[in-house]
């Protein structure tokens, strides 16, 4: 074949752009540190990627959700076992005098105690988590007991919270199954707590009217079921932050694969790429060169 | 004759390598013009007398100036040009619209769909919360944001390509005009004498310049002129000396329809699909209006799921039937229509399941659902909102990955053609060079020959004196 200078000179600039095109392409894929930075790039990694990445976004929104739901738990835990704590004491109370007291002072003081702890008992089944109050249900802007009647005014919907996907968690526990022993799914027991105080506080008697020994053991008996009632519910508690936890672990082991697939596609190999670079600057380098030379050769330097 | 003879003869020699010198210097002065080809001299001996009592030439003479062509390559090159033409512009608009769906390394539609329901998944947490209605009311703007801004880009696109088609076929109209003026200098001026080289070079190179911007088929005749016919459907685009011309029927501002009247014919409408015209066509009508659809039909799905649940839920005070974005009619132009509903506030959006629960979060957790449903497209769903999106991503990456492998190897085949043709007729400066000196030192010859029939007759009239 012929060959004119023309020829080498156009063969020359479209190696030399060849090269340069890869050499942009390295110096792309280092200085950002992807590998995919368009999704031209690797179409098919790129569907990957952002599958992965959209279930990222989705194991940090869970993660959220599990935190806030356990902190939401830890609150009702709280409560619950300061209820408890409150319960027993009454009960202890009702134990010194199960027989009564024919002192009014006494009397009086034991029912003193008695309004005392029912009004903490009612404070705590009113606790808020930021503005929503833990045990009213889904009625929880306004608090579900009140001091002045044994009514329950939340209501028994079990709120539920989404840990992995199509998977929802129950989140609240109502105030009616836990104080009025009434409502199920689960049901904790049958016992009317607050009843149960206001029975107490009526057969301790007060400084004008006499114990009622009959009642006050029929209360305590009532008391020790209220407080098995307080327990059960306790343990469910417990049983949701484990289940909680073990979500919790569960999206972190997704979250930890996702993110070593995603960076086995997505980030370069230094090493790998700075061989590369390297013998594709040398092969540059000779074409330079070697363009340099032959297009300066001609025959006008001879004649 | 005698002595006469041999200075006619070199008086010719002188004529003729001036002559070819002359071949040789506009060779060389045309190295690097594009679409030239090399001439050369083709000497013949002239003819012969008997003067002698022998049959003896009378010197030497010009058979023709001629140029280096290759009728074939010159085929395949126009067929390269316009498969070219039509993959490099292609490429390029489809690498203007990679960037909308670039979420490899901006966020887009697809974070803003997630961050949407995440904001969601919050609200189930504390369905009365201010903060976290807000956030919904904001990620939602988000998204519609995203969802205008690739239906406007997409919509500009398109109407690029539709502006394109003036120029283009401005373009194209005018090289049409200059074959045909160019082939009827050519007949004109080789009816009187040789070969017109370097109209013809021009014209050639016009043919292939037009043939990167539609699909031609040409014919040489043998009056030097080229006939030129558009591959979409065949019509004369130039015959002989006389140029068709293609127009825009701008009837519809958003979509020209694109005419052609053939020399001496009648008007009608085409239907380009080759070479930048048809490449521009297509962008147009086919291939960017394949993706906006894609992107109306989630923008629809999205709408349609998430009011059809919105709207059956309750906000905080009891109100229902709220939809949450604007309600969508058609899939077409969905996505440019993409937005929060009017009458939605923090206070209407319906988190809660009961008219008499303001703090029940069952509806919240049903939007939340929608996320990972089968929703897409409305009506026969076969993807959730994200896989649709994804695939689209995916698409368009491979559509312009494709893209890009074909122009590589468009630009390989035409090199390769390049090649071929400059091998054959492309100038070499050595080969000239050589001609010059080879030429030069004929030129000398011929000039001896006159000096040395000179002494000759001087001696001859020396003797007479």
């Amino acid at each position: 074949m012929r060959v004119t200078a023309n020829m080498s000179s156009d063969n020359a600039i479209y190696n030399l752009q060849q090269g340069r095109a890869k050499l942009d392409k390295l110096q792309n894929q280092i200085s950002s540190g992807q590998n995919v930075n368009t999704p031209s790039d690797d179409p098919i990694s790129s569907r990957l990627l952002l599958e992965i990445g959209d279930k990222l976004r989705a194991i940090d929104q869970r993660s959220s959700n599990i935190n806030k739901a356990t902190s939401w738990l830890q609150f009702t835990s709280t409560s619950v076992d300061g209820m408890s704590d409150v319960v027993n004491l009454a009960r202890k109370v009702a134990g010194t005098l199960n027989t009564g007291s024919d002192d009014p002072a006494i009397r009086q003081s034991a029912h003193d105690q008695l309004v005392d702890l029912k009004k903490q008992l009612i404070d705590m089944a009113n606790t808020q988590f930021g503005d929503q109050y833990i045990f009213a249900g889904a009625d929880n802007a306004t608090p579900p007991f009140s001091i002045t009647n044994n009514n329950y005014d939340g209501d028994g919907t079990q709120l539920s919270i989404e840990v992995a996907q199509n998977s929802v968690q129950p989140l609240n526990v109502t105030g009616d199954r836990l104080l009025k022993g009434i409502g199920a799914n689960p049901t904790y027991g049958t016992t009317d707590i607050l009843e149960t105080f206001d029975n107490l506080i009526a057969a301790v008697g007060d400084n004008t009217t006499p114990s009622d020994v009959d009642a006050i053991s029929q209360a305590a008996l009532d008391l020790q079921s209220g407080a098995r009632q307080l327990n059960i519910a306790t343990s469910d508690i417990l049983a949701r932050t484990t289940r909680l936890d073990n979500m919790s672990k569960l999206n972190e082991k997704n979250r930890n694969t996702l993110l070593s697939i995603s960076t086995r596609v997505q980030e370069v190999d230094y090493a790998k790429l700075g061989v590369e670079l390297s013998n594709q600057k040398l092969a540059f380098e000779a074409s330079l060169s070697t363009t340099a030379k032959v297009t300066q050769l001609s025959l006008l330097d001879y004649l | 004759m005698g002595l006469s003879a041999a200075m006619e003869i070199g008086k010719n020699g002188l004529n003729i390598y001036r002559i070819a010198t002359e071949v040789t210097s506009e060779n060389i002065a045309n190295v690097n013009t594009q679409g030239y080809s090399r001439q050369r001299v083709l000497l013949e001996s002239a003819p012969p007398t008997l003067h002698n009592g022998f049959p003896l030439g009378t010197g030497v003479q010009i058979s023709v100036v001629e140029r280096y062509y290759d009728g074939l390559l010159q085929q395949q090159l126009v067929s390269a040009q316009t498969t070219q033409g039509f993959d490099t512009s292609k490429s390029t608009v489809l690498q203007q619209i990679e960037p909308y769906f670039n979420e490899v390394s901006n966020d887009g539609i697809g974070t803003a769909l997630s961050n949407f329901f995440g904001a969601w998944q919050d609200l189930t947490l504390n369905p009365g919360g201010t903060s976290e209605r807000q956030v919904v009311i904001t990620r939602a703007q988000i998204l519609s944001d995203n969802f205008q801004s690739v239906s406007r880009g997409l919509n500009d696109a398109i109407a690029t390509q539709n502006a394109t088609l003036v120029p283009l076929t401005d373009s194209i109209n005018s090289t049409l005009t200059n074959i045909a003026q160019l082939n009827g200098q050519i007949k004109s001026t080789e009816l009187l004498s040789g070969n017109a080289n370097e109209m013809r070079d021009q014209r050639d190179q016009l043919v292939r310049d037009l043939s990167q911007k539609i699909g031609i088929t040409f014919t040489e005749n043998v009056d030097g002129t080229t006939d030129i016919k558009y591959a979409d459907g065949g019509a004369e685009l130039v015959t002989g000396s006389n140029a068709g011309a293609f127009s825009l029927d701008q009837t519809d501002p958003n979509n020209f329809v694109v005419q052609l009247t053939p020399p001496g014919g009648a008007l009608a409408i085409v239907t380009p699909t080759t070479g930048e015209l048809g490449a521009t066509v297509a962008m147009r009508d086919t291939i960017i209006p394949g993706y906006l659809a894609q992107v109306d039909t989630l923008a629809k799905s999205i709408a349609d799921a998430v009011n059809a649940q919105h709207s059956i839920g309750f906000s905080p005070t009891g109100g229902t039937n709220q939809n949450f974005f604007t309600p969508l009619g058609v899939v077409d132009g969905a996505a440019g229509a993409f937005s929060i509903d009017a009458g939605l506030d923090i206070s209407t959006i319906a988190a809660s399941g009961s008219a008499l629960l303001p703090g029940d979060n069952s509806n919240a957790l049903a939007i939340v659902q929608l996320n990972s449903t089968y929703t897409v497209p409305s009506g026969a769903p076969t993807a959730t909102f994200s896989s649709y999106y994804s695939s689209l991503v995916s698409k368009v990456g491979l559509d312009v990955q494709s893209s890009k492998t074909t122009v590589a190897q468009d630009e390989a085949f035409s090199k390769q053609l390049t090649t071929l043709r400059e091998s054959n007729s492309g100038v070499s400066l050595d080969e000239e060079l050589t001609n010059l000196v080879k030429y030069q030192r004929s030129y000398q010859a011929s000039s001896k020959l006159i000096t040395t029939a000179t002494e000759m007759m001087d001696m001859v009239i020396g003797m007479i004196r």
